[in-house]
């Protein structure tokens, strides 16, 4: 199931993202109310070409209506969405877009390749293009050999490969994965994200809804957190995680005259045993930190800078707490 | 070109799904027993008369049994075309199968469009196959020929085409289930109009009849069957039953008029508009 090594494979994608001009994806402004219900306010975001974006939330944050609205199977109430310069209603839209719906659910009476064949028809390609694009689909997401079943009889698992396939199949310039990796193993897992990894090599614009934090973190260049029809925070990975930083402190014994020596260089977030954290505006408070405790006359066992994770932030934006 | 994919892909299910087949069994098996029944039944009245041989009566009687053939592969028909397209949108919106479809540069109008085509056109060859295959049994049997096949024949298309068109329409905004329920109250509505009407005619009743008409309008179905049945008498059962007076309930005594066909063909444009239109605005 393993697919083969990536350099003997063709590309994936024409790597010729479509002449117009603009983004893979702008959105402005994007709302939608279902009879009253709110799901997604002043929704505005922005994924450059070539990019692996990661769209975060939690269950019902409006990930899933956001992606429907981009494809065009949701119209939005107020607002606008455009993929590469062209407004989501035009269907010319979406000629150069691949798409994994979120319940990768297909016409289960065809077989692998029959499915295949027939969104190869509606994405334009010709017979040749198809006869000779649909083994290496297969071959990509690791169905190679099973393109004759039929998907009734594929397990959760191949049906979401399948629809991988469906996606990538006419080398689209934007792929938009609604939770691609839901239905996979985690050696399934990896594959998928071995895969991102390549598109994203040939200037492929990766759009992925996910909340498997972890996943996101490894592949993702930037990210947008969306909570309650909203993006609360966006940007390049890189830059949201490194912006504050936490020192763990281990020292021989903690009291109110070492808490009170670190608060005139960092604010104390929590005390455990003989461990504290506490949070600097900048690394390089570091080394004063140590000093200080040295010469208190504490015995210093470690001091460590820890990153904050993609995990931490996540949850204080979705419950409202301290960023 | 879309719609000609999307209609290539439905025929291709109704094979698959082995809707076709079973369609087909069923009305082989169908037909042997019409031409067995059909065969029993008139050498019965020939044996019976062959002392004193009644040509009017004969004729009646052929035209009865032809028409209660034809009458049966209506019924046949209506339920082929209702049960195919009855779930032609919302089944596939239900299985979730539209999603990546519809993410393809494919205008809604182009699928609604190609899934109505094809199962129009089943409908249409089903109700052409087996309308010419009960006539020829007739005419084998008893030398039966209809007044005029062709025109029976086609308005015996049109009401299964225009049944597709109402039940597809209904499945851009019902759920197959409420669509289904939906349908086939409406075409036994229909049919029920057909017999007041008929029991008003023998009445000289207005209102029944108004009301019959009322419905017609509302689902032609069951009148373009007695529009077609006019025509699949034969010239000698007409003259012998006096035309102008429907002597069987499920049959027609006068040609349908212009208007009424019109508004039949009126009523799928209208059906299908209302399908693309509702299609076209839908969240999915």
């Amino acid at each position: 199931m393993l697919p083969r090594a990536f350099a003997e494979q063709p590309p994936l994608a024409a790597g010729h993202a479509s002449a117009t001009p603009g983004p893979a994806i702008e959105t402005i402004g994007l709302c939608k109310e279902y009879g009253g219900r709110v799901v997604l306010q002043d929704l505005s975001l922005t994924v450059q070409r070539g990019e692996v974006f990661g769209f975060l939330g939690p269950n019902g944050a409006g990930k899933t209506t956001t992606v429907k609205i981009l494809v065009g199977l949701v119209r939005p109430t107020a607002g606008e969405a455009r993929l590469f310069g062209r407004p989501v209603s035009d269907p010319a839209a979406r000629r150069r877009i691949g798409y994994l719906p979120e319940h990768f659910r297909f016409h289960d009476w065809m077989t692998g390749e029959e499915l295949l064949d027939f969104h190869g028809r509606l994405a334009g390609m010709s017979a040749n293009e198809r006869r000779a694009r649909i083994p290496e689909v297969l071959e990509l997401v690791g169905l190679a050999g099973r393109g004759r079943e039929r998907i009734r009889n594929y397990s959760k698992g191949m049906t979401q490969r399948i629809g991988l396939a469906q996606a990538l199949l006419h080398r689209p310039d934007l792929v938009l994965l609604d939770e691609p990796t839901s239905a996979l193993d985690p050696v399934g897992r990896r594959e998928i994200r071995d895969l991102m990894r390549r598109l994203r090599a040939e200037g492929v614009t990766v759009f992925l809804n996910s909340h498997l934090l972890s996943e996101v973190e490894l592949v993702c260049d930037c990210v947008a957190i969306v909570d309650r029809g909203r993006v609360v925070r966006s940007g390049r990975l890189k830059d949201l995680l490194g912006r504050s930083t936490e020192l763990r402190i281990t020292v021989d014994c903690v009291d109110e005259a070492l808490l009170a020596h670190l608060r005139r260089y960092a604010e104390v977030l929590a005390v455990d045993g003989t461990t504290v954290t506490v949070g600097v505006a900048e690394l390089d408070a570091a080394p004063a930190i140590a000093e200080a405790i040295v010469r208190a006359g504490y015995r210093l066992y470690s001091l460590v800078p820890m990153q904050r994770s993609l995990e931490d932030m996540f949850i204080s934006l979705v419950h409202g707490g301290p960023v | 070109m879309n719609v000609l994919t999307i209609a290539q892909f439905t025929i291709h299910e109704a094979l698959r799904r082995r809707l076709i087949l079973a369609g087909v069994l069923l009305s082989l098996a169908f037909l042997g027993l019409f031409a067995l029944g059909f065969s029993f039944l008139y050498g019965k009245v020939l044996e019976a008369t062959a002392a004193r041989p009644n040509p009017q009566m004969l004729a009646v009687f052929g035209a009865t049994l032809t028409l209660l053939g034809l009458y049966a592969v209506s019924f046949l028909s209506s339920f082929t075309a209702l049960f195919l397209s009855v779930g032609a949108i919302s089944g596939e919106i239900d299985s979730g199968a539209l999603h990546a479809v519809l993410a393809r540069p494919l205008r809604r109008v182009e699928y609604v469009l190609g899934r109505w085509l094809a199962y129009a056109g089943i409908s249409g060859l089903y109700v052409i196959a087996m309308s010419s295959a009960a006539l020829l049994i007739a005419r084998l049997i008893a030398g039966y020929t209809a007044a005029d096949a062709l025109r029976g024949i086609l308005l015996l298309s049109l009401a299964a085409v225009l049944l597709v068109t109402l039940s597809l329409f209904g499945s851009t905004w019902l759920s197959t289930l409420a669509n289904g329920v939906t349908m086939f109250s409406l075409f036994g509505l229909a049919w029920l109009a057909g017999i007041i009407e008929f029991i008003g005619e023998a009445l000289r009743n207005e209102a029944m009849i108004n009301l019959g008409i009322l419905v017609s309008l509302l689902v032609p179905s069951d009148a373009l069957w007695r529009s077609a049945s006019f025509y699949f008498q034969s010239p000698a059962a007409m003259l012998a039953l006096a035309a102008g007076r429907p002597v069987l309930p499920f049959a027609a005594g006068a040609p349908p008029t212009l208007p009424f066909i019109l508004w039949s063909a009126g009523y799928v444009l209208l059906m299908l508009t209302g399908a693309v239109l509702v299609f076209a605005r839908r969240d999915l």
